[in-house]
């Protein structure tokens, strides 16, 4: 978890996002929580991400009975989406200069060493890196298709749908479910690579055989 | 209408025994007093009640605050109960949506009142709502999913659900 760098405009971007749709980052009172990733942060967000400006200006609101706010400060990788790993402060610090060069030789073994972990770490990172197989994100769907009325031909009506073809989209198994006055709606269940079909196009062309089609919704969504 | 203002004095904390009436057509609810021709009106009736809890700070603090509590108090009476067609509902979710876009409660910072009355009287909208509407007014959905959440508002009503993934993140 974690929001990436939040020293950064990305990691700004990731939090502004996040805050969409939450009043708080973690359930619906502020909370500790709120007080790590404010402290994260540099400055105000910019006007553009309002959410997180939204979300900045309220907890700031609390500035004075932070210490009293529920929860425990835990560190920012124990928050935000669960796909993105925290970076903030991943930037080295620079080291101090002021400390005067007395001993040229040992400067140079430290540099030395320092050198070796460095590229030890760095390498441990990129097998790591390498590791992860490249994911394509992909997502269950379950459409509810309705047609017009008990006399809509729904055989003819999961043919037009089945007939949609799209690079990334893959008809799964569906059923007819009564809905009421004889009338009975199309449950079909497809799988789409994230990228490349979005439910709204599936929604135009489904609903662009407005002979049989009243309308379509998307009744379960799930991220594989 | 009553039942309203018997969920509020749940809320409040106040104790059982208020007597509720409604008048006329619009059914506007009506508080019999002891003394005299009772309190009328939803806002008026629920202002006092959150004075008689001794919960004024849900009325708001600052001047600023008072006023756009009664704003919104206002607009529910006048617009949301006022409310018959599709056309309005969409209005009214619009200009929630706007209001709602950098604050966090309808007042800005803090709980009060205004949220409350907003909160029941959209209940019977957001229940209806498609899960593409409930996105395109992400900020309302937002609101109403904390203020749904918040001790003591719901109790019996149905709760609304919010999906966590945004299906369509392209249509903004």
């Amino acid at each position: 978890m974690g929001f990436g760098d939040l020293k950064s405009a990305a990691g700004l971007r990731v939090l502004n996002d996040f805050l969409a749709d939450r009043s708080y980052i973690e359930g619906y009172v502020p909370s500790q929580a709120d007080i790590a990733v404010f402290e994260a942060i540099a400055a105000p967000p910019p006007a553009d991400l309002f959410h997180a400006l939204r979300w900045y200006n309220h907890i700031k609101s609390y500035e004075k009975q932070k210490a009293s706010l529920p929860g425990v400060k835990k560190a920012l990788g124990k928050y935000g989406p669960a796909d993105i790993e925290d970076t903030t402060g991943a930037a080295t610090d620079s080291k101090d200069d002021d400390d005067i060069d007395l001993f040229g030789s040992d400067d140079e073994e430290e540099s030395e060493e320092a050198k070796k972990l460095r590229e030890e770490r760095l390498a441990q990172y990129e097998s790591k890196k390498s590791k992860k197989p490249a994911v394509v994100a992909k997502s269950s769907l379950l459409l509810d298709v309705k047609p017009w009325d008990d006399e809509t031909d729904m055989a003819k009506l999961e043919e037009c749908v089945r007939s949609i073809q799209a690079d990334g989209l893959v008809w799964g198994s569906s059923k007819l479910v009564p809905v009421g006055y004889g009338i009975k709606k199309l449950q079909i269940q497809c799988v789409v690579e994230d990228d490349k079909v979005g439910t709204d196009m599936l929604e135009e062309r489904i609903t662009a055989f407005e002979d049989y089609v009243q309308s379509m919704d998307v009744a379960a969504f799930n991220k594989i | 209408g009553p039942e309203e203002l018997a969920l509020l004095e749940r809320l409040l904390g106040l104790p059982k025994g208020n007597k509720y009436g409604v008048q006329g057509e619009r059914k506007v609810p009506v508080l019999q007093t002891n003394n005299g021709p009772g309190l009328t009106g939803l806002m008026t009736i629920a202002a006092h009640l959150v004075k008689q809890a001794k919960k004024d700070q849900l009325l708001g603090s600052t001047a600023e605050e008072k006023a756009v509590v009664q704003q919104w108090l206002e607009y529910r009476v006048t617009r949301v109960d006022g409310s018959s067609s599709k056309e309005d509902t969409r209005t009214i979710l619009k200009d929630l949506n706007i209001h709602l876009e950098d604050k966090v409660y309808l007042a800005g910072n803090v709980f009060t009142l205004a949220d409350i009355l907003m909160y029941y009287g959209l209940h019977p909208v957001m229940v209806e709502l498609t899960v593409q509407e409930k996105e395109k007014y992400l900020n309302v959905s937002r609101w109403f999913n904390h203020i749904q959440h918040y001790p003591g508002v719901r109790q019996h009503l149905s709760k609304v659900i919010f999906i966590k993934n945004r299906l369509y993140t392209n249509a903004h």
